[in-house]
């Protein structure tokens, strides 16, 4: 049950009579708005009140009561609790003003939004669909729609469960109905309409020289298959020479549509699909999830658990921020060194999670109100020998190697800068917000878990281009490296469970929002409960398919060769873009 | 006088050259992937053979078993010849290179060159040039975006480092007097170029790493950027053939730059033993090859642009110094005793770090601009 804290001082019903109203259902917080007068309430939360950061926006659909709601998150890039308020529609002609002009962080999410839910975002400058396939028909997270072996809405399903009898979906005959299409639909004649769409959208360019030559422009497919792009990131280009005259993101490649999955699930069987969302990061995406299960639940967390779970997100943290190095050094075109360097310091820190976890990349190791094993003192051991020696002379070693050498110096500075108006206004989060100068860090802004008892600095770098993306990584390694020696002499003695630990966890109704500090940027899982062992809707707010939004204005007028390196900057994992 | 013997004596050097190419080029890809590993904290290849040995074998095989693909919309004529008009001059190239003096081979005097022309400088521009259009042929006919930006992006190059390449070859033709490469060598029996003129030589192996595409030069290839460049397409022995193009021109340019400035065949006792003379020169080529390995692991790539930057305005203009400086000096010599020679080095010195200052100061306004 989350209530915000501001939410008890600030009356907006009061002073947005007629337009705002609380939610008063039980076990939720904030405000219903008219649809109408959403566009002025946004602007006015913005500008009058300061909330500048939109960290959410996602839909949920209240099937028996024939609604659908968007739900926002907005937060102060100066920190303190947050803000959510709703929108309810019909179900039947859901459309609600777009917020871009606004936040215009919220493109993406409204795409996903359509896609996902069918919610029409009137004004949004392109509305199309941004995780599914063009020709695809209904809308896969609203509650009746069902997919192809549909068996039941929720799990345990009754023909696995408790008799354990069922058959498996590949035995079917895969060609008949585990594609569904929409009527008459002819894949020889199909044209995807997205196509048309999507390179109309990039600038239309030709002109004819003195000469009587048409110039023209080329449009490149940066991916989906690319060796730079990390994965199956498409990016449509426009060249002109080696310049980019546009640019737009094609997504949804990896999509598997993670969030329906985990409405079937029951909430324990979400913790290992989480681990697979951005797969350098499970524990911190564990983290994250337990988070709001804790906060739907008010389980509490043990004190030893809370320090356990800080040791794990900060090794997860300084991993992946020692492996964007790496790649990023590699996107440069420095021949796979610097990332083998790297991946030797993440081995290290992998056997660790191997030990405390029993796998390396998928750990699965959180639980509501505890983790799954406790850590002995010879894993504290190899841990503290990480700690307080090994990884502080490698981040010194990384910087020495690195930091002052000429070709990443010159190919980085200036490169793919983003102010930090820009920042803000684009929901960039993690440290490529700080780099642009916001010392926003949810670990000091918004406390969650123990953060608030270390003493820690915000990494914060002022200018924004790719140098200082990369330097900020190596800040927060060292400040991770504060974190986790303080962790260790501190840790006490204790249980690591509230409770038992069960395998079906009941929730009272109501909606949380959990979200930390990833090291991707900020985490959020929204959850909603209908006080079942089940989510009635669970979203994750990705921080590598948000911070992709800015991605347009940052290479646009730079070179093809600065784009991957913007690109590998940022940080992305697709499996956690797409999810 | 031409008779079957000497006829023989050519057909049996150029198979030996042939041959060494190829099996240094095999054995090359075997030493930089070990070297490369070294570097990188991992084993490299170990398992086929001893230490690897058979791993170059094994990955002809799977070349030559490989399907070969041209993309239905190629043009398929120039597709098939760019392979080819890439390799043909890399192997070319080291018919003029001296690898020793003479030896008495089965009672007759052998030349350990194939053909010791006296315009052996010439020769090898002209030979170089030839092998990027095999390149740009390539990235032309494939009928890809990314093979064809690699392409262009090869002539660009070439066109700006050929310049430097040859005001590089000026300059030891300066001081040998000579355009005939066993006389340049034999030049350097007092002292090698590399000493007389140290900038030169370095600028010749900047030059030659842009001129075979080798990191942090690799533009054409650009693996993050574009894929593969211009051989995106290529599949199965057409893409080896472009590989062993590369790693033969990698080996030639060792040998030549061993040749112009690093005493060629010559060492101790290569007059009492002139078998030691090849000898030498693979020593000093593994050496200078290693160096190339080991600037692949740790450099990053220069962007583009920046390339051209530097070919036109910092490595042009350099060299263009170096040719005044070197033939300046070689007058003095001449006129005002024999010592006044040193004042190429000290002169030439003084410039590569006036250049290098200059550059530093072009960056740091650059980059405080930003701020």
């Amino acid at each position: 049950m989350t209530i915000p804290v501001s939410t008890e001082t600030l009356d907006l019903a009061a002073k947005f009579p007629g337009i705002v109203t609380p939610d008063e259902r039980e076990g939720y917080s904030g405000w219903i708005v008219k649809a109408d007068e959403l566009a002025a309430f946004a602007a006015s939360l913005r500008d009058d009140l300061g909330y500048d950061f939109l960290s959410s926006v996602t839909g949920v659909d209240y099937l028996p009561e024939k609604k659908l709601e968007v739900v926002y998150h907005v937060y102060k890039t100066t920190g303190g609790p947050g803000l959510v308020f709703k929108v309810q529609l019909p179900r039947k002609k859901p459309e609600v003003p777009s917020l871009t002009p606004v936040y215009p962080g919220a493109d993406f999410q409204e795409r996903e939004a359509w896609d996902l839910l069918g919610i029409k975002f009137t004004g949004h400058p392109d509305l199309r669909r941004i995780l599914m396939w063009e020709g695809f028909e209904g809308h896969p997270l609203r509650k009746d729609w069902k997919e192809p072996f549909y068996e039941e809405d929720i799990k345990p399903y009754s023909s696995r469960w408790p008799e354990g009898k069922h058959s498996y979906a590949e035995d079917r005959n895969p060609f008949n109905d585990n594609v569904q299409f929409p009527k008459q639909f002819d894949p020889e004649k199909w044209v995807p309409e997205g196509d048309a769409a999507l390179y109309g959208a990039l600038a239309e360019y030709r002109t004819t020289d003195e000469d009587g030559l048409d110039t023209d422009h080329i449009v490149v497919n940066m991916g989906p298959q690319h060796p730079s792009t990390h994965g199956v990131f498409r990016a449509v280009i426009t060249l002109d020479g080696e310049d980019i005259v546009s640019m737009k993101p094609v997504m949804g490649y990896l999509h598997r549509n993670h969030e329906k999955i985990g409405e079937r699930n029951t909430y324990l069987h979400n913790m290992p699909y989480t681990d697979r969302l951005d797969y350098f990061c499970s524990m911190t995406n564990n983290h994250g999830y337990a988070l709001a299960v804790e906060k739907l639940t008010g389980i509490e967390v043990p004190e030893r658990t809370e320090y356990i779970r800080v040791i794990m997100d900060e090794l997860t943290r300084i991993q992946n921020h020692f492996i964007l190095i790496g790649m990023l050094l590699n996107d440069l075109g420095a021949y796979f060194t610097p990332a083998l360097y790297a991946f030797e310091e993440r081995e290290l820190i992998l056997d660790i999670f191997e030990a405390v976890a029993g796998s390396r990349m998928m750990c699965n190791y959180f639980r509501f109100g505890g983790v799954a094993r406790d850590v002995t003192p010879e894993i504290l051991e190899k841990v503290s020998a990480l700690a307080f020696d090994r990884l502080p002379r490698k981040a010194d070693e990384f910087d020495r190697l690195l930091t002052e050498n000429e070709i990443l110096v010159s190919r980085c500075k200036g490169v793919g800068r983003l102010s930090s108006e820009d920042a803000i206004k684009y929901s960039m989060s993690g440290p490529s917000l700080r780099a642009s100068g916001v010392p926003y860090d949810i670990r000091k802004a918004d406390p969650y878990s123990i953060y608030d008892r270390f003493d820690f600095d915000v990494a914060v770098r002022y200018n924004g281009d790719t140098y200082d993306r990369y330097l900020i990584r190596l800040d927060e390694i060292r400040q991770s490296l504060r974190i986790l020696q303080q962790a260790i002499r501190q840790i006490p003695e204790g249980p690591i469970q509230t409770g038992k630990s069960t395998y079906l966890t009941k929730t009272p109704a109501g909606e949380s929002y959990g979200r930390i500090e990833a090291p991707k940027g900020e985490l959020g899982y929204y959850l909603v409960s209908n006080g079942t062992g089940n989510p009635w809707r669970y979203h994750v707010r990705a921080p590598s398919f948000i911070n992709i939004t800015a991605l347009e204005s940052m290479v646009v007028g730079g070179k093809i060769a600065d784009f991957v390196i913007v690109f590998g900057g940022i940080d992305v994992v697709l499996g956690e873009m797409d999810r | 006088m031409i008779d079957l013997a000497l006829v023989l004596e050519w057909v049996i050097k150029s198979l030996v050259v042939i041959f060494m190419l190829l099996g240094g080029f095999a054995y090359l890809t075997w030493f930089e992937r070990r070297i490369l590993a070294r570097m990188q904290t991992r084993v490299g290849p170990n398992r086929a053979g001893w230490q690897g040995l058979l791993q170059p074998v094994a990955d002809a095989v799977k070349l030559v078993f490989k399907e070969e693909l041209i993309p239905a919309r190629a043009d398929k004529v120039i597709f098939v010849l760019a392979p080819i008009l890439t390799v043909v001059p890399a192997t070319v190239l080291a018919v003029v290179i001296p690898f020793g003096t003479q030896v008495i081979l089965f009672g007759r005097q052998v030349n350990l060159a194939v053909a010791d022309i006296n315009v052996g400088i010439l020769f090898l521009m002209a030979v170089a040039s030839v092998a990027v259009y095999g390149i740009v042929l390539a990235g032309w006919s494939s009928n890809n975006k990314f093979a064809l930006m690699g392409g262009m992006r090869s002539t660009a190059q070439m066109i700006s480092y050929e310049l430097a390449l040859g005001l590089s070859f000026v300059l030891v033709a300066l001081m040998a007097d000579s355009l005939q490469l066993s006389e340049i060598v034999e030049a350097q029996r007092t002292m090698w170029f590399v000493v007389l003129q140290p900038v030169g030589a370095i600028v010749f192996l900047i030059v030659t790493l842009a001129e075979v595409n080798r990191a942090p030069f690799d533009m054409p290839e650009a693996e993050q950027e574009l894929a593969a460049g211009f051989h995106s397409e290529y599949s199965g022995m057409k893409f080896a053939l472009f590989f062993m193009a590369e790693y033969q021109k990698m080996i030639v340019i060792s040998i030549i730059a061993v040749t112009l400035f690093f005493g060629g065949y010559l060492g101790p006792f290569i007059g009492r033993f002139p078998w030691l003379g090849p000898v030498y020169v693979l020593g000093k080529v593994v050496a200078l090859l290693f160096g190339m390995v080991w600037i692949r692991a740790t450099l990053p790539r220069i962007r583009y642009d920046r390339l051209m930057d530097l070919g036109w305005k910092v490595l042009l203009p350099l060299v263009l110094g170096l040719v005044l400086i070197t033939a300046t000096g070689i007058l003095l010599a001449d006129e005002f005793g024999n010592s006044l020679v040193w004042s190429i080095p000290v002169v030439s010195i003084l410039a590569g770090f006036l250049t290098v200052g200059l550059v530093d100061r072009s960056l740091r306004r650059k980059f405080n601009a930003l701020r």
